[in-house]
């Protein structure tokens, strides 16, 4: 059913289209940062670095948006948690492009240099982050709680590989003096994977409470199992 | 009020009424009743109609002691019916009443027939949507319920009257005016002194409808704060249209819709996750 006043449910509406196109764009930005390194194109890096601000400049729009709503209409039960969501999630994807420009202007600085034979061991990883990225949308989008709790139990996954990862790197730098300052920027690469896959559960984190009102936080998901 | 014979039954005697009815000695005795602590006021199973179809239908509610529960609904729902039926106050409604169930007051059937309903309201107050003061002065306002409970001697009635006044967060915008005509005061200021004249008489619940809807923001702020700061000493039923009203002043908040209780519970719930769609709906703004 439609709220009687038809400003509130387009603002509401409004809302989530921003989310989503700020989570495409988050997603998007990641996608060209990484295959700017991999690929050692420095236009797709300079083009992730430069794409960031309007990241950074939806984030506060949604914000204002979900301040208005706020304001205007002090939504209730779900709207209320509607709003509440979309302005954290907002939060956790403007970090997710943060990290993105981060592992761009890494990629750029490597791109000067000749290609480390190892970068392409990063690809698993960040299919990985993305798939946990697009899982979590895909949970906001359809208010789907599975897939939501899915995310953090994929990240788990994730972290693992993430170690080993970086075990792997610090070896082989130890291995290579000459790469030293390239395989930094690789660990510095995995660890800015593993936090877009921590900001994809925290995404999932908000869906479940959107949708159900439970907080699932800090290892609270068994309290979601115990109301059902 | 028609009153179903079953309902009549054991009337207890602190709401009998008696030829030299002594309306204090009546609240006096009502309010050392011992009933269930925790709850003030208990509605089983009750249904009332003004005319043959029912306006309030199989309401099961329980209103907790020392807490603000508020009644929320769309215009029509039953709610402000329910709150007069506390105080029987739609005893004089010709062809209404009660069809089925019961009311207990702190653990008193207050339904019966032999239910002395001047002790009852004193017992329960009741404030109005559009403050009503008599056309007198503050003092006379506040110190006329306790008048006609039989206080005649002077000081005492000025110390009740301070009381009261201060209770109602009043007495320091009047205090100097006490014998100045209650009617100019500002509208928020007549409520408040319709709360302190409610409050005089030491009733142990306060029913309120709608007492916030024809005040400023400013007065409605006032008197919110006041009723949470009652809350200590009283147990509070209000009836609001405000849902913003509802979640700043309420502990536990009931939704009715079209005669029937929807849903109750902690107004933070209610407000947050309530369980049935039709709150959600209406506290949402998606019907009303």
């Amino acid at each position: 059913m439609a709220h009687i006043l038809d400003s509130f449910e387009n603002a509401l509406n409004e809302l989530r289209r921003s989310v989503l196109t700020m989570g495409s764009m988050s997603l998007r930005n990641l996608e060209i940062a990484i295959k700017g390194c991999v690929d050692r194109d420095t236009d797709l890096c300079n083009s992730a670095i430069a794409e960031d601000d309007e990241v950074n400049e939806l984030e506060m729009s949604i914000d204002q948006q979900g301040m208005e709503i706020m304001l205007r209409y002090q939504p209730v039960a779900t709207d209320l948690r509607k709003v509440l969501a979309a302005m954290k999630i907002a939060g956790n994807l403007e970090r997710i492009s943060d990290e993105a420009e981060s592992i761009a202007r890494r990629g750029r600085k490597m791109n000067k240099h000749h290609e480390l034979a190892d970068l392409h061991l990063i690809e698993p990883l960040y299919e990985q982050a993305r798939f946990q990225l697009e899982d979590a949308l895909r949970a906001y989008t359809n208010g789907d709680i599975d897939l939501a709790v899915s995310v953090g139990e994929k990240d788990d996954k994730l972290d693992r590989a993430h170690r080993k990862l970086v075990k792997y790197m610090t070896s082989a730098m130890a291995e290579d003096s000459e790469a030293v300052k390239d395989y930094l920027h690789v660990i510095f690469i995995i660890r800015c994977l593993e936090r877009v896959g921590d900001h994809s559960v925290n995404i999932g984190e908000e869906a479940v409470f959107m949708e159900s009102s439970h907080d699932i936080r800090h290892g609270n998901v068994d309290k979601l199992e115990e109301e059902e | 009020m028609v009153v179903i014979p079953e309902l009549t039954a054991p009337t207890p005697d602190v709401l009998r009424g008696s030829e030299n009815s002594a309306a204090a000695a009546a609240a006096a005795s009502l309010s050392a009743v011992q009933g269930r602590p925790e709850m003030a006021v208990e509605i089983r199973d009750f249904d009332f109609a003004y005319t043959e179809e029912l306006a309030l239908e199989d309401v099961t509610l329980d209103i907790p002691a020392h807490r603000v529960t508020a009644l929320i609904g769309p215009s029509g729902c039953g709610k402000s019916t329910l709150l007069r039926c506390i105080n029987r106050m739609n005893d004089l409604i010709p062809g209404a009443g009660v069809r089925r169930g019961s009311i207990r007051v702190q653990g008193e059937e207050i339904l019966g027939r032999t239910v002395d309903v001047i002790a009852l309201r004193k017992y329960i107050g009741m404030v109005f949507q559009k403050y009503n003061p008599f056309p007198t002065s503050i003092f006379e306002n506040v110190a006329y319920g306790l008048r006609i409970s039989g206080l005649s001697n002077r000081r005492a009635l000025a110390d009740a009257v301070e009381r009261s006044l201060r209770r109602a967060a009043l007495w320091e915008e009047t205090k100097d005016r006490l014998h100045e005509g209650a009617l100019s005061l500002s509208g928020g200021q007549q409520q408040r002194l319709c709360i302190a004249r409610t409050i005089a008489v030491d009733p142990k619940i306060i029913l309120m409808d709608e007492p916030c809807s024809a005040l400023d923001p400013i007065a409605t702020a006032k008197v919110e704060e006041l009723i949470t700061d009652l809350r200590s000493d009283y147990t509070i039923v209000i009836v609001t249209h405000n849902m913003q009203q509802a979640t700043r002043v309420s502990d536990r908040t009931a939704f009715f819709y079209v005669g029937k209780l929807v849903e109750e519970g902690e107004t933070m719930k209610m407000f947050t996750r309530p369980e049935k769609k039709e709150t959600e709906d209406y506290v949402s703004g998606k019907f009303g």
